[in-house]
């Protein structure tokens, strides 16, 4: 079962995404059932829970590539599925990279860029260095350590104006300056007014991102 | 911002060009599968002349289902194919590149080499364009259908066999009247009802398709 918390009336009008009474089942156990929540322009939403408890799915499904089995999720008042608005403005960081083995760093991030927006090799660069990857651009994103991965899928986050991102365990593999520079850019787009709903198994009582944080809870059934 | 069909089909070509053995492994297989009836049947010309068209119409379809495990396999693995599915483009348009980017790399090379195996087949020239033409038409429709498969059993170790299931049924037509085109031209019969059957079946598979291997899909990842 999953503690759900109570939207106030004041977070309601600002609510970029809403969740109302999600249920969610991985064959016939019940991962969680009946949780509701707000995420409004500046707040991080930080889903905890132990393994197995649901977390990942709960992302998926808020990022529409799985359904739920009830309830639907809302952004900016309007169904998710087949809302272009929606998709437009989301971004997801998951487990896999989704990053090309047989293309290099750049190439993998200048196809994302020609996805979402306006070609622009400049851009690239600065990405690039600003994520501390400038010296393997042109290396094959297979020959990358798994901490450079993560980084290149961070870079992503930053090729178009997407005001909602979806990260999965964003620290994982990643060194103490690594985290420290995600925490910032997640500080960034919040500061910005942009919305991140992510998962983490340690607690960020420590870290800057503390002050915009909302938690929810998710227990093992 | 650039157009989703050329986008998806100008990456799968740069991932193919990366990768050349996905490319060289169907040529490659195509022609050994045709090379093997000659060696293995009685020296006749006329024998060989007779089955080479249904011979290389097999081996074609064969070499396609070759190469589809992989067609979703990678994206999926790392990750591409998820992101792909949360975008806001259209993703029966990518598909629709990414099975055309598969049949220029698969179909259209064997067309491209067909006329040499006809030449081991002793077909008489004139023959050789009725083959070459009737390749040109179905080739691309075994690609396009022939996704829909890869796209249900992606999430599978070893879809491999279970596409074979699924698809070849699905071939049929098009083997029948492809095949069926050099029975009839030998004969001295015109072979225009075929290539239209064909042309439709093509028609037919660009429009639907996309969107059946899109639904696919979104419903085996999910």
């Amino acid at each position: 079962m999953a503690n759900s918390m109570a939207p106030s009336s004041k977070q309601i009008s600002a609510a970029q995404l809403s969740a109302i009474k999600l249920c969610c089942h991985r064959g016939d156990n019940q991962l969680f059932n009946d949780i509701s929540f707000e995420v409004s322009a500046g707040q991080c939403l930080h889903v905890t829970g132990p393994n197995g408890c649901g977390k990942t799915s709960l992302l998926r499904i808020l990022c529409g590539l799985n359904q739920a089995e009830g309830g639907q999720v809302l952004w900016q008042g309007k169904a998710i599925s087949g809302n272009h608005a929606f998709f437009s403005s989301c971004a997801y960081v998951a487990h896999k990279e989704g990053l090309k083995n047989e293309l290099t760093a750049i190439e993998n991030l200048r196809y994302y860029q020609q996805l979402d927006a306006r070609r622009d090799e400049v851009v690239l660069d600065r990405l690039l260095s600003k994520m501390g990857l400038l010296s393997c651009a042109d290396l094959l994103a297979q020959n990358l350590s798994f901490g450079q991965r993560r980084r290149l899928s961070f870079a992503r986050l930053l090729i178009a104006n997407f005001s909602l991102w979806i990260l999965d365990e964003p620290f994982t593999g990643i060194d103490n300056s690594g985290r420290e520079l995600i925490e910032t850019l997640c500080v960034e787009h919040l500061e910005a007014g942009g919305s991140i709903i992510m998962t983490h198994h340690q607690s960020l009582n420590d870290s800057p991102l503390n002050r915009y944080r909302n938690e929810l809870a998710l227990s093992k059934a | 911002m650039k157009n989703t069909l050329a986008l998806y089909f100008q990456r799968e070509w740069q991932l193919m060009f990366r990768n050349t053995s996905s490319m060289i492994q169907p040529l490659v297989f195509f022609i050994i599968i045709a090379l093997l009836f000659p060696f293995s049947l009685p020296a006749e010309g006329a024998l060989l002349q007779k089955i080479g068209g249904g011979v290389i119409w097999v081996s074609a379809v064969l070499a396609t289902m070759l190469s589809l495990e992989s067609m979703f396999h990678s994206d999926y693995q790392d990750g591409t194919l998820e992101q792909m599915l949360i975008h806001p483009r259209s993703l029966p348009l990518a598909m629709l590149g990414k099975a055309l980017a598969h049949w220029t790399s698969t179909g259209l090379v064997l067309t491209l080499f067909s006329p040499i195996l006809c030449i081991t087949f002793n077909i008489p020239n004139e023959q050789i364009w009725v083959l070459f033409s009737g390749l040109l038409l179905g080739t691309p429709s075994l690609s396009l259908i022939g996704a829909i498969g890869a796209a249900l059993t992606v999430t599978l170790r070893r879809g491999g066999v279970l596409i074979a299931i699924v698809i070849l049924p699905l071939y049929i037509p098009i083997l029948i009247f492809g095949a069926g085109m050099l029975s009839q031209s030998s004969q001295g019969l015109e072979v225009a009802s075929q290539l239209y059957a064909l042309a439709a079946i093509l028609m037919l598979s660009l429009t639907l398709t996309p969107f059946a291997i899109a639904g696919a899909l979104r419903v085996t990842i999910n």
